[in-house]
């Protein structure tokens, strides 16, 4: 059996078996794989909004600039029941609407980010999520 | 269906004789009684919908670390760095509870406490709408539990606090700080909680967790939570598994779900590398 680095966890049982995935199909990942140093803005049009425990995502179809092919990214936020008491419902975001994205980006530069608002273009609101809401009784 | 012939209930009877073991002999829960309701009404109001606080967890981390034995310290400090560089070890990634202690100590989602008759039920929102069942009828722990991942977990009230005692913990269920740093607890783990009001809209879950194999003494901390009565806080259904799907429509035209591109254990464009 192939030994591992890891020295504990599911991770390291799974690459101790040999499974190619370095990682679980994560699904609760932690958000430090963000680079929280950066925050970049995207514009683009919604392809979908995936509104799943534990993370919801958004994901925008966006044209660079420049040209060239366009690109699909997934903008990775929290889950639908702090997200409702934020203001959020399952149809804030809809398929088609032309959205601006502010994120925090993966550090390799693959099509994904850490969402840090949505404005939406066409009606100018703008969406947020925090937990800043629940540290208060209500 | 075929009935049973007599000879075969016979022999069923003679190879299983606990399955007919005569009534009484096995522990019941009792009907609960007026009396049970009525004073239920008097215990300290704890039921609820609570949101932990987050910003506490996060100081407590910095300030009132656990005391880890120096092997496992060194496993901790090299998850602090993969953090910091941006490759968060996946403590809770897998969809499976969290489990306890860490439930208590990294959630980031809310809960909700049930009071019923011999019972104390916390039932959480993040992950698959987690449970603990905390026995507050008098009974003592199974001489020999199967280990789960929440553990066996029995209370009582002493004045306005619920003291509760947990043992029986799967060796992988995981002594977590954050979602990127924990060990499991390889065996051997024991949680005392008390947790009480502190205010009216604040809970306090003392914890003391030993844990021979992590850590060099008894570590004890607190966690806080924030009381929420808006409708808005109701606890909603949370599948894990679910964030690793969109929604589709098959050949067949039917509902379902398509797995979404995974790159390091977050989400990406079907398009990325």
């Amino acid at each position: 059996m192939k030994t591992s680095r890891l020295k504990h966890g599911l991770g390291a049982a799974l690459m101790a078996l040999g499974v190619a995935a370095s990682w679980p199909v994560a699904a609760h990942h932690s958000f430090a794989v963000y680079d929280r140093t950066k925050t970049l803005t995207l514009k683009g049009t919604v392809k979908t909004f995936q509104w799943t425990n534990p993370h919801s995502v958004v994901w925008v179809v966006v044209q660079p600039e420049g040209g060239g092919e366009p690109q699909e990214w997934s903008f990775e936020t929290t889950s639908p029941g702090v997200l409702t008491r934020d203001g959020w419902t399952r149809n804030s975001i809809k398929p088609g609407d032309r959205v601006s994205v502010e994120f925090n980006p993966l550090r390799d530069g693959s099509h994904g980010g850490g969402l840090n608002s949505v404005t939406l273009l066409d009606t100018g609101q703008k969406l947020t999520a925090s937990f800043a809401a629940s540290e208060k009784p209500s | 269906m075929k009935t049973l012939s007599l000879r075969a209930l016979l022999l069923l009877s003679m190879a299983a004789p606990a399955a007919f073991a005569a009534a009484g002999n096995e522990p019941t829960n009792p009907p609960p009684t007026l009396s049970d309701w009525q004073s239920m009404a008097k215990l300290p109001d704890i039921g609820g919908v609570w949101t932990p606080l987050i910003s506490d967890q996060v100081a407590q981390e910095r300030t009132n670390p656990p005391p880890w034995k120096p092997e496992i310290a060194k496993q901790v400090e090299h998850m602090y760095a993969e953090e910091k560089a941006g490759r968060p070890f996946p403590v809770i990634d897998h969809c499976f509870p969290t489990g306890m202690p860490s439930y208590m100590l990294i959630t980031h989602n809310a809960f909700e406490i049930l009071l019923t008759p011999g019972r104390v039920t916390l039932l959480g929102e993040g992950d698959g709408n987690r449970l603990r069942r905390i026995y507050t009828d008098g009974r003592p722990h199974p001489q020999d539990p199967d280990p789960s991942f929440h553990g066996h977990s029995i209370g009582h009230w002493e004045g306005q606090t619920l003291v509760v005692d947990t043992v029986a913990l799967l060796p992988q269920a995981y002594l977590a700080v954050n979602e990127a740093v924990g060990v499991p607890n390889n065996g051997d783990m024991h949680i005392v909680e008390r947790i009480h009001l502190l205010d009216g809209h604040t809970l306090a879950d003392d914890l003391e967790i030993t844990a021979n194999k992590l850590l060099s003494k008894s570590w004890k901390t607190t966690r806080k939570y924030i009381r929420q009565r808006a409708q808005k806080y109701d606890i909603v259904e949370g599948v894990c598994e679910q964030g690793s799907y969109n929604d589709a429509v098959d050949k067949d035209g039917n509902s379902t779900f398509a797995p979404i591109k995974f790159h390091q254990g977050v989400p990406v464009g079907s398009d990325s590398k």
